[in-house]
């Protein structure tokens, strides 16, 4: 049922750094870094990160799809970690060539507009890829201990089990399936293109951050109304973070709103699970089986 | 076991072939049924209004009565004109009724929503446009409501009109604009359908210069994203498609853009018209996105050859004509202006009939 795992890391493999997407800081990368070298891997910087690149992108589209594209062929690379997301990888996605990636998969790190990744190489290539925080995630006061640590954990093959505390709009159930999804902004985007992903019988997990009411509506609406919200194994959702409402109030706030679109579905739901764009952000492979049980008592999403 | 692995070994190939043609979510939302036009309206004919989305006072709504009556129309006011229930104007379930049995009357000829905000792809599942398909009448709006003529469009190909709603009537039409006036003017003259439309717009220093003629689509940009993969997914093919914004990022334009790119939207299109598209800033001014709406959609089509226009009179602004969606027009972009112009429509039935 799993898709291809690329290998996971081993003391002194190297993971590359590159900014697919927005433009970052390279100080705001040097916890990272040094993070990662203690973890015993070696890391490797493209010049995306801290570039001399005055827009909002990290780099020209060309620049920034040859760096990746760079880094999908290079196999001494055995994972890339996206220094951050912002915007961009959409405007790239079809340029890039992923056949040597398909004959030695590697771990494709990041989340937010790194999600275009994770569901393209899903779909496409049907290999699993690693949903975790970003570079600046390392820095003092950005994130858990435990969302870091978890990214270690990951890496380096550990099977990982979350729980989490239960949250009155819960749907308790158990099931597993193929664990998909990321940001829900860049989900409903892909759909009707070639980087869609198909969620039936899946575990489908949903965060986003700093999206109007309205919107977030529209989009679930737009899932619900492309059927990829019908026979999931189970959803997950992690922060709604910093939503924004409009001048004429939305009137409900986020949990309720995603309950209504909802109604009555009969897989198991969790709300306010740790995968988000706040501290709480865990990592969890994309595209591996897990089991999502919901009690009245606690969440758990585990790796078989 | 060996079978399995047979299969599982192809799938990465057909993955790859869908990926090159890329457009399987349009296929499945082509139009077959031939175009109807609604009848125009006579004197006296009534017309409905309804509020499918957002909200509007019923102070807010008489200058659009005054008007339509002045017109010479009748009007008849939905359930859901001068109720609020959160930003919407009532229930889904009241909303949906109101529109429901608007479109199902066999007296009102026309349904005018009262306003945008959002709401409609809510109830749209649970209308029924079978009395409508048998009846055909004008639904008139835009923003939020292109969902509806996205829907009417592809899975019943009946024309309906995107306009101004009745928020955009003044109560006191000496303090108009030349083009609010024009814009408002020409919700009349859509709905009589005496002459062909003709819209005349200024040249744009990066407009793409041709002729093209083809059936007028198109709508708000998020609107039309946001209907991909449903069964109101606009069917662009060999359309003139026409697009406009308001409110959003740049990043996020862009980004809407390419999903309408990515869909297939915007390769066998006729030609492309650009209306008012304002944007919203950054909020972190260094971190504004560096290029401008005509960059955007410039680079995006780069590959594709038909003509594009920008700043057309359609949008969230005071010039926003009254378009024919469904019919087909003709739109010339010359160095000196653009117009767009409707072409006679004459039914494939009455001609085999002659």
């Amino acid at each position: 049922m799993n898709l291809t795992i690329p290998p996971y890391l081993k003391k002194g493999d190297t993971i590359a750094i590159t900014c697919p997407a927005g433009y970052m800081d390279a100080a705001k990368a040097i916890t990272c870094i040094s993070t990662l070298q203690s973890w015993g891997l070696h890391v490797v910087v493209g010049n995306t990160l801290g570039s001399s690149s005055k827009t909002y992108f990290s780099g020209t589209d060309a620049q920034r799809r040859d760096e990746l594209q760079a880094m999908l062929n290079e196999p001494t690379i055995k994972a890339i970690l996206c220094g951050r997301g912002g915007y961009g990888i959409g405007r790239i996605i079809d340029a890039l060539d992923f056949s040597l990636y398909a004959q030695n998969p590697k771990w494709i790190i990041g989340f937010s507009d790194v999600t275009v990744l994770h569901s393209h190489i899903h779909t496409v290539l049907q290999c699993a890829t690693l949903h975790a925080p970003m570079a600046a995630a390392f820095n003092k006061g950005n994130s858990t201990a435990n969302a870091i640590a978890s990214i270690k954990d990951a890496l380096l093959g550990k099977k990982t089990t979350y729980t989490h505390t239960p949250h009155k709009y819960n749907i308790t159930g158990k099931a597993t399936g193929l664990l998909v999804g990321g940001n829900l902004s860049l989900i409903a985007h892909l759909i009707g293109t070639s980087s869609d992903i198909h969620t039936h019988g899946k575990i489908l997990c949903l965060e986003d951050v700093g999206e109007q009411l309205y919107n977030i509506d529209r989009m679930l609406y737009q899932l619900k109304r492309a059927q990829k919200l019908e026979n999931l194994a189970g959803l997950i959702l992690g922060g709604f973070t910093d939503c924004k409402d409009t001048e004429r109030p939305f009137g409900k706030k986020i949990d309720a709103l995603i309950k209504d679109v909802l109604g009555d579905v009969t897989y198991p739901v969790a709300y306010h699970f740790p995968i988000s764009h706040g501290r709480h952000n865990v990592a969890v492979k994309l595209g591996v089986t897990h089991t999502l049980t919901v009690t009245a008592r606690q969440v758990q999403l585990k790796q078989l | 076991m060996q079978r399995k692995n047979f299969i599982q070994s192809i799938l990465p190939l057909t993955a790859l072939l869908t990926q090159s043609t890329g457009t399987l979510a349009q296929q499945t939302a082509i139009p077959t049924k031939p175009l109807t036009i609604p009848n125009y309206l006579q004197p006296g004919d009534c017309i409905g209004i309804t509020c499918p989305a957002g909200y509007l006072t019923l102070d807010e709504v008489q200058p659009a009565v005054s008007k339509l009556t002045e017109w010479g129309y009748t009007i008849q006011l939905g359930s859901t004109v001068g109720t609020r229930y959160g930003s919407f104007a009532a229930t889904d379930a009241e909303r949906q009724q109101d529109l429901q049995a608007m479109l199902n009357s066999t007296t009102i000829k026309a349904i005018l929503c009262g306003r945008g905000g959002y709401g409609c792809n809510r109830i749209i599942d649970g209308l029924s446009f079978t009395a409508f398909a048998k009846y055909p009448k004008w639904l008139i709006g835009f923003s939020d409501i292109t969902l509806l003529h996205s829907h009417i469009h592809t899975q019943y190909n009946i024309a309906t009109l995107h306009s101004k709603m009745c928020n955009s009537f003044l109560a006191d039409w000496t303090k108009a604009e030349p083009a609010q006036l024009l814009s408002i003017e020409s919700i009349h003259k859509a709905l009589q359908g005496n002459t062909p439309m003709q819209y005349q717009c200024n040249a744009h220093a990066s407009n793409k210069l041709g002729t093209a003629t083809g059936v007028l689509v198109g709508g708000n940009l998020s609107i039309l994203c946001s209907a991909i993969g449903t069964s109101s997914q606009l069917h662009t093919s060999g359309a003139i498609l026409f697009l406009e914004e308001v409110g959003e990022y740049l990043y996020s334009i862009d980004r809407m853009l390419r999903t309408m790119q990515r869909s297939g939207a915007l390769a066998h299109i006729k030609a492309l018209i650009i209306g008012g598209f304002k944007h919203k800033p950054s909020e972190k001014p260094e971190e504004e996105f560096n290029e401008t709406v005509v960059d955007i959609v410039l680079n995006i089509t780069k590959e594709y050859n038909y003509p594009i226009c920008f700043n057309f009179m359609v949008g969230h602004q005071k010039a926003n004509d009254a378009l024919k969606c469904g019919v087909p027009h003709t739109l010339l972009v010359s160095k000196q202006y653009v117009t767009l112009t409707e072409q006679l429509h004459t039914p494939k039935k009455k001609k085999n009939k002659l």
